[in-house]
């Protein structure tokens, strides 16, 4: 890969992140608040991005999808392309949500394969690996949260369409409660899971090189991290309430749970 | 002293009765001087369209029934009119029907809120007057702490008991606040209108009316400070609103599963609540099917009202329990008070005993030194003291008990104590 190739994926990687700060505050916020700067920030990275995969791929001679990286940068641009059509011609700011976090992350993915020298500060690498393991807990504990409300919203939501409500469905709360619950901790917890995923990413770049994009606990914590996306997606785009919303969110617990497990011990198998 | 509370409740008279016998709040003040005048210590009166009575406090040797029967002679002229629909208790009696009214278990809707309120209004105008300060206060004030704790701890005000109260309340079930929600009426139907200003009265604050006849859709509007909307486009702002209350006269479903369909998909699955009080009804049941839709129509509202009422009872049991507990206790307390005038005299009269025996001995033994004058009092202190501790602790004992009187006049008469 050509050095000043890499650059400009990493200059396309930092526009990015405009996208995925945007799906942040939209979720946080739920309203999008930032759009018109993370589409042309987007339209920019895109332009950086053909920019690094034709300099990349006059410096090998070929398209440069020789490796998961090059692969995972250059689905990210093609994934850009066909959005930002979509959008110039439907009007998809809708899908934002979705797309501008995952290209995001695809991309960040695509400008790591190129090591680095690793953190000789132990401070630096042990705060960076804590502020990871912290942020990715209170994703999922606010996650916990989102499915507890979401199944406590369901039942409720049953009891009123069926018209008879018990006694003991009394002490539940309203369903707008609930609702507002679902929305506020879907947000925390994606930007927590988010920031976790990002710092692991980074960490793992800087201290195995390219060792940790083929571990399994690695595909796994990425597997959760886009089914948490899927939902923050369907939430905000499509209104997904009631049983959709607790099925998915449910289904991400999950995955947070076997990330968790997967991740005990990773340290030690990634580091020699 | 002993109190006494007699008058007329929906329970025992009816409102030709009720309304005779009714006094205008106007007419409180004189109606309390009155009472005194006739004899009572302490006098309330609190009257309200579902009860009329007299609570008050009289000396022990007074008859309070010729009290309340001059009462009504010089208010009513005759007291025969209501002979047969009065109830008349005294002390226990008495103060376990005060707590029963204030905790809206002898109401006509069971947990019902008003009464509280009233009765706070009743004791305000006699303590206004100064005819409460003593035993009735005590009995009044403990009432309103056991309605709070009855409300607190049993919930049983909480369930809406009328078909246009339950609406708001599942209402408040779907949205939580009924602040900045929007209301659609659609036709004009009186049950529909009460809804409404129920709704309104509860934070729902944009409120929408359409009418086949626009002139009584802009009348309505105008109740609730909204906007008539026409009848032929309603449909289209659908999604606009958070609950809609049909009661039009129309002999159709005028909402069908595809306009709420169309609305839900435009409001993104945010929930919509119908109130259907037609009848024939206006809304196709089928809507209730949609994901996020909620319809009730008048048996469904009813069929809450129903839940409701039994869980009401269900409550007012525990209420009772509650009430029980809370008379045990203001009756020990009462009694307590009741023989503490005999523990004061008695300590008081041991105290003087032992003053004298002590004078009288430090003359007879001049040489003493301050410290030995503190040890004899410090001894004699304590030996009365030891005296005193079995008669004042039966004293105590004995007061609470239904035969405790006797045991009270005993320990009076064994220490000469005056009555």
């Amino acid at each position: 890969m050509g050095d000043s190739g890499i650059l400009w994926l990493r200059v396309a990687a930092g526009l990015y992140s405009l996208g995925l700060l945007h799906a942040i505050l939209t979720v946080l916020r739920r309203r999008e608040s930032l759009f018109r700067v993370a589409l042309t920030a987007f339209s920019l990275g895109a332009v950086f991005q053909l920019v690094a995969i034709v300099e990349m791929g006059a410096a090998q001679g070929r398209l440069p999808v020789n490796d998961i990286f090059e692969t995972m940068s250059f689905l990210a641009w093609v994934v850009t392309v066909v959005f930002l059509a979509i959008h110039y011609r439907y009007n998809a700011a809708s899908l934002s949500v979705f797309i501008f976090p995952l290209v995001s992350v695809m991309t960040l993915v695509g400008a790591l394969r190129d090591p680095v020298s690793p953190w000789s500060n132990p401070v630096v690498r042990s705060s960076a690996l804590a502020v990871h393991v912290v942020a990715s807990l209170l994703g999922y504990a606010a996650l916990l949260f989102t499915a507890t409300a979401s199944v406590v919203y369901l039942m409720q939501e049953r009891q009123l369409k069926r018209k008879n409500i018990p006694a003991i469905f009394r002490a539940l709360p309203p369903l707008g409660f609930l609702d507002d619950m679902i929305s506020k901790s879907l947000g925390v917890g994606f930007l927590f899971i988010t920031v976790g995923l990002v710092l692991g990413i980074i960490w793992a770049f800087v201290e195995t090189g390219t060792k940790w994009i083929g571990n399994g606990s690695v595909v796994i914590a990425f597997v959760t991290w886009a089914v948490y996306l899927a939902l923050v997606f369907f939430r905000v785009s499509a209104g997904w309430r009631g049983r959709k919303t607790a099925v998915l969110s449910i289904i991400a617990l999950i995955c947070c749970l076997v990330t968790w497990i997967a991740h005990a011990q990773l340290q030690r198998r990634l580091l020699p | 002293m002993k109190l006494f509370v007699a008058g007329l409740s929906h329970k025992t008279a009816p409102v030709h009765l009720r309304e005779k016998f009714a006094i205008a709040e106007g007419s409180l003040p004189k109606a309390l001087q009155d009472l005194q005048r006739l004899g009572a210590l302490e006098a309330m009166v609190l009257s309200t369209c579902n009860r009329v009575e007299l609570s008050l406090t009289v000396p022990d040797s007074a008859p309070a029934h010729e009290i309340f029967d001059g009462f009504l002679k010089s208010w009513q002229g005759s007291a025969s009119a209501f002979e047969g629909h009065l109830y008349r208790l005294e002390s226990k009696e008495a103060i376990h029907h005060m707590f029963r009214v204030a905790a809206s278990l002898d109401s006509m809707v069971v947990g019902e809120p008003q009464i509280l309120g009233q009765l706070k209004a009743a004791y305000q105008i006699a303590k206004t007057e100064g005819t409460v300060g003593g035993l009735l206060e005590t009995v009044v004030t403990r009432a309103f702490n056991v309605a709070k704790r009855v409300r607190t701890e049993t919930g049983i005000g909480q369930m809406a008991v009328s078909v246009s109260y339950a609406a708001v309340e599942l209402a408040r079930r779907i949205f939580g606040s009924l602040k900045g929600q929007s209301v659609l009426i659609i036709g004009s139907g009186k049950m529909g209108e009460l809804a409404a200003k129920h709704l309104h009265r509860s934070g729902a604050s944009k409120i929408l009316v359409t009418n086949r006849t626009h002139e009584r859709a802009v009348q309505m509007a105008a109740l609730f400070n909204g906007r008539a909307v026409d009848y032929t486009n309603f449909t289209s702002m659908l999604h606009e609103v958070d609950i809609v209350i049909a009661s039009s006269g129309a002999q159709h479903y005028i909402l069908n599963r595809e306009n709420l369909q169309r609305a839900i998909a435009l409001r993104r699955n945010r929930p919509m609540f119908l109130i259907d009080i037609a009848v024939p009804r206006n809304i196709d049941p089928a809507v209730n099917e949609i994901d996020g839709v909620f319809l009730y129509d008048v048996d469904d509202l009813e069929g809450v009202v129903n839940a409701n009422i039994q869980e009401r009872s269900k409550q007012a049991q525990a209420a009772e329990a509650i009430v029980l507990k809370e008379l045990d206790q203001i009756l020990t307390r009462i009694k307590l008070e009741e023989v503490t005038p005999t523990i004061v005299s008695l300590q008081g009269q041991l105290e003087e005993i032992r003053a004298a025996e002590v004078a009288k001995a430090l003359r007879r033994l001049p040489g003493l030194t301050p410290e030995q004058v503190q040890g004899v009092e410090a001894l004699t202190k304590s030996i009365i003291n030891k005296i005193a501790h079995g008669p004042i602790s039966e004293l105590r004992r004995n007061a609470g008990l239904p035969d405790g009187d006797q045991a009270v006049e005993l320990i009076r008469k064994v220490f000469h104590l005056q009555s």
